[in-house]
C-alpha cells in the first residue's frame, strides 16, 4: 500500500474536523476524496503531507510510519487550488526548487526541468515568471514543481477549482495521462463529482470528517451504502419502504426486493432509483420495470442530451420524483403536463432506513 | 478633444496655499542654506570639510546610524514576524506600544535612558559606559528609529499567502530555507524602504543624541549637534556648510524612497 491511514483525527480548537479516518490506497492508483466545502478533505489531504499534526491515528507513506514526520521528511507532492508558485521565480527556477534544495547538480536539473516542461507541453517557458502565465498553465507548472523531484505521492487540493470549465476538463485528463504514465499514486480532493466520476479509480465520499465509504465511482452512483452518497452523487429518487420476505412494500405497493440484499429483512429500508432508472408507461402492462403506483406530471425541462421530467407519485406520502427520458421516449408517450401517467421503476437499491 | 474647463477661484487659491506652504517650509530654508554656504566663497567651505572635529561628527552620525538600521532590520523583522504571525495574550497592545518612538519626544526618551543606563540606573553597564558615549547614541538613534522597519514590513508580510510557504516546506525546504527563498524576496522592497526611512530618521536625530550623548566635541558629536554648535559659536559656515550635506543627504534618500515606493507599485500590481 502507497498511503494508508489509521484512524486519523484532526480537531480545530475542539471541532472535530477529521474524524476517525482509516482507508488504504494502492500504489499507482488515483484516489479522489469528494466532499463539499468544510467537510474536512482539505484538512486530511495536510495531514498526510504533515503540514498539520494529527490529534490521533497513524499514517503510512509506502509502509512507513510518517506520523511524526515533518513535511519536509515526508516527501510528498503537493499541488494547491491557487498554484502557489514562487512569484519571483521564473518557471524553471520554480520546477527545480526541490531539487536545488537537495543539493543536485545544475546540469543534471537543467535536464530535469526540460523533461517536466516537455511532460506539461510548456517548453520554451523556462524564463517566463507565473504571472505571465494564464491560471491553467501555473497549474501544470505547480504540478511539474510538485513532481520533480519524484515524490512517494502526489497530493492535490482542489487543483482545477480556480479554472474555467474548458481547461478544467482539459487539464484533469492531461493529469490523469500524466500520473498513468508514471504510475503514481495520488489523491485528490475535490466538491466536483463530475470531476471525480471522469478520474478517479476510487472515490471516497467525506461529510463532515467522516469518510463513509469508498468505492469504485460506478459502484457508488448505482449501490452506494449511505443515504448522503446517493443524495450527493447525482439526482436520488428515495421512497420509504419496509422489506418483508423477498418483496418490497412501498405503502401497499409491493416490488420484487434486489438480489443480495437479505441483511435488510424485516427492516424499514429506502429505496432508491437514480432518475433514468425511472419508466412512465401510459397503461399497466406497457411499464417496463415494476409499478410503483400512478402519478402526474408537473413539469417538462430540457436538459441537453435528455428531458428533466417531475412527477408527483398519489398515494400515502405524495413523493415528488425526478425521470430522466429521452426525447423520443416522451414523444410515444405524448407526455404533457398534468397527464396521469405509470411510474415503474426499470432498477432500484436498497439503503439501511435514515428514519430510526 | 477635451475642453479644458478654467479652474475654479477657489481651485487657484487652494493651489496658491499649497505652493505658498511648501516654499515657506521647505524650499526657502533650502535656499538659505545652500546661499549661506557659499556666500563667504569656497574656501571657508574646505575648511570645514577638513576639520577633523566635522568629520568625526560625520563618522559619528553615519557610522551609527548604520548601526541602528543593522539592528533595527533584525529586530523590526522579527518584530513584524511575531505581530503577524503568532498569537498571544497582549498582541494588540505590543501592537501600538511599537509607535511608542514617534510620539515620545526624544528629548523625553533620551533623558529616560540616561535614568536608566547612566550611573545608579537600573540597567547601568558594569563593563562599559553606555551613556554620554558611543553606545548611548546607537541606542538613542535604534529607538527614534525602531518602528519604520516593523511598519513597513508588517503589511506586506500580513498580505501574504501561506500556500506557499506550504509549498516550500513539502518540497524539502527548511523554514529557513523557506524563509530566505520564498518570503524574503516578497519582502525585500518593503524592507528596504524600511532601512531608508529609518536610516533617515536615525541620521538626523538631534534631542534623544544630544541628552544622551552629552555633545562631547571630537568623541559624541554627531553632525547635527555640531551643527547646534556651530550655530551658538557663530561658525555660520560651519553650520550652513553641515546643514547643506546633511539635506544633500536626505534628498538623496527621498529620491530612493521615492524609487522604491514605485517598486512596490509595480510588485505588487
Amino acid at each position: 500500500m502507497s498511503i494508508e491511514l489509521i484512524h486519523v483525527s484532526k480537531s480545530f480548537d475542539t471541532n472535530p474536523i477529521v474524524r476517525d479516518v482509516s482507508v488504504s490506497i494502492a500504489t499507482g492508483e488515483l484516489f479522489v476524496l469528494l466532499g463539499a466545502s468544510g467537510s474536512g478533505k482539505s484538512t486530511l489531504l495536510r495531514l498526510i503531507a504533515g503540514l498539520l499534526e494529527l490529534d490521533g491515528g497513524t499514517i503510512l507513506l509506502n509502509d512507513i510510519d510518517v506520523t511524526r514526520l515533518s513535511p519536509q521528511q515526508r516527501g510528498t507532492g503537493f499541488v494547491f487550488q491557487n498554484y502557489s508558485l514562487f512569484r519571483h521565480m521564473t518557471v524553471a527556477q520554480n520546477i527545480e526548487f526541490g531539487l536545488s534544495i537537495r543539493k543536485v547538480k545544475r546540469p543534471e536539473r537543467e535536464q530535469k526541468v526540460s523533461e517536466l516542461l516537455e511532460l506539461i507541453e510548456l517548453q520554451g517557458y523556462e524564463d517566463r515568471f507565473p504571472g505571465q502565465l494564464s491560471g491553467g498553465q501555473q497549474q501544470r507548472v505547480a504540478l511539474a514543481r510538485a513532481l520533480a523531484y519524484e515524490p512517494n505521492v502526489l497530493l492535490l487540493d482542489e487543483p482545477f477549482g480556480a479554472l474555467d470549465v474548458k481547461i478544467r476538463v482539459q487539464l484533469r485528463q492531461n493529469l490523469r495521462a500524466i500520473q498513468q504514465r508514471l504510475g503514481l499514486t495520488a489523491i485528490l480532493v475535490t466538491h466536483d463529482q463530475e470531476e471525480a466520476f471522469d478520474i478517479a479509480d476510487r472515490i471516497g465520499i467525506i461529510d463532515q470528517g467522516e469518510l463513509l465509504e469508498v468505492g469504485a465511482p460506478d459502484q457508488l452512483y448505482r449501490n452506494p451504502t449511505h443515504r448522503f452518497t446517493a443524495t450527493f452523487l447525482g439526482t436520488a429518487n428515495l421512497l420509504d419502504a419496509h422489506r418483508n420476505g423477498t418483496n418490497i412494500y412501498l405503502g401497499g405497493v409491493k416490488i420484487p426486493a434486489p438480489a443480495n440484499t437479505e441483511q435488510f429483512s424485516g427492516k424499514p429500508v429506502e429505496v432508491l432509483a437514480r432518475p433514468e432508472e425511472v419508466a412512465l408507461s401510459r397503461t399497466q402492462e406497457q411499464s417496463p420495470g415494476s409499478i410503483i403506483g400512478k402519478g402526474i406530471v408537473e413539469s417538462v425541462v430540457f436538459a441537453g442530451p435528455a428531458l428533466r421530467v417531475t412527477l408527483h407519485l398519489q398515494g400515502e406520502g405524495g413523493k415528488t420524483l425526478q425521470a430522466l427520458l429521452t426525447p423520443s421516449d416522451v414523444r410515444d408517450l405524448d407526455l404533457a403536463v398534468g397527464q396521469e401517467v405509470w411510474i415503474s421503476l426499470k432498477e432500484y437499491h436498497l439503503l439501511a432506513s435514515s428514519v430510526k | 478633444m477635451r475642453e479644458i474647463k478654467p479652474r475654479s477661484p477657489l481651485a487657484l487659491l487652494l493651489i496658491g496655499i499649497a505652493v505658498l506652504y511648501a516654499v515657506v517650509l521647505f524650499a526657502a530654508p533650502l535656499v538659505a542654506i545652500i546661499y549661506g554656504a557659499f556666500k563667504d566663497g569656497i574656501d571657508p567651505i574646505i575648511e570645514t570639510l577638513t576639520d577633523p572635529a566635522v568629520l568625526h561628527a560625520f563618522e559619528v552620525s553615519i557610522g551609527l546610524a548604520l548601526g541602528a538600521v543593522l539592528i533595527n532590520t533584525i529586530f523590526g523583522l522579527v518584530t513584524a514576524w511575531v505581530l503577524v504571525r503568532q498569537k498571544f495574550r497582549g498582541r494588540g497592545l505590543f501592537d501600538t506600544l511599537i509607535d511608542i518612538p514617534f510620539v515620545f519626544s526624544p528629548v523625553i526618551a533620551g533623558y529616560a535612558m540616561i535614568v536608566l543606563f547612566g550611573r545608579g540606573g537600573w540597567l547601568a553597564p558594569p563593563l562599559f559606559p553606555i551613556v554620554f558615549a558611543l553606545p548611548g547614541i546607537l541606542l538613542a538613534k535604534t529607538f527614534v528609529s525602531l518602528p519604520f522597519i516593523t511598519r513597513e514590513v508588517q503589511p506586506v508580510l500580513g498580505a501574504l499567502s501561506l500556500e506557499p510557504e506550504y509549498a516550500a516546506y513539502t518540497l524539502g525546504a527548511s523554514r529557513w530555507a523557506t524563509f530566505r527563498r520564498v518570503i524574503l524576496p516578497e519582502l525585500w522592497t518593503a524592507l528596504l524602504y524600511g532601512i531608508v526611512l529609518t536610516f533617515a530618521r536615525a541620521v538626523g536625530e538631534f534631542g534623544a543624541v544630544a541628552v544622551v550623548g552629552g555633545n562631547i566635541e571630537g568623541y559624541t558629536e554627531t553632525a547635527t549637534s555640531f551643527v547646534f554648535r556651530a550655530m551658538n559659536d557663530r561658525n555660520s559656515t560651519g553650520a550652513y556648510v553641515v546643514s547643506l550635506i546633511l539635506c544633500l543627504v536626505s534628498l538623496l534618500i527621498l529620491f530612493l524612497m521615492n524609487l522604491l515606493r514605485r517598486r512596490m507599485v509595480v510588485s505588487r500590481g
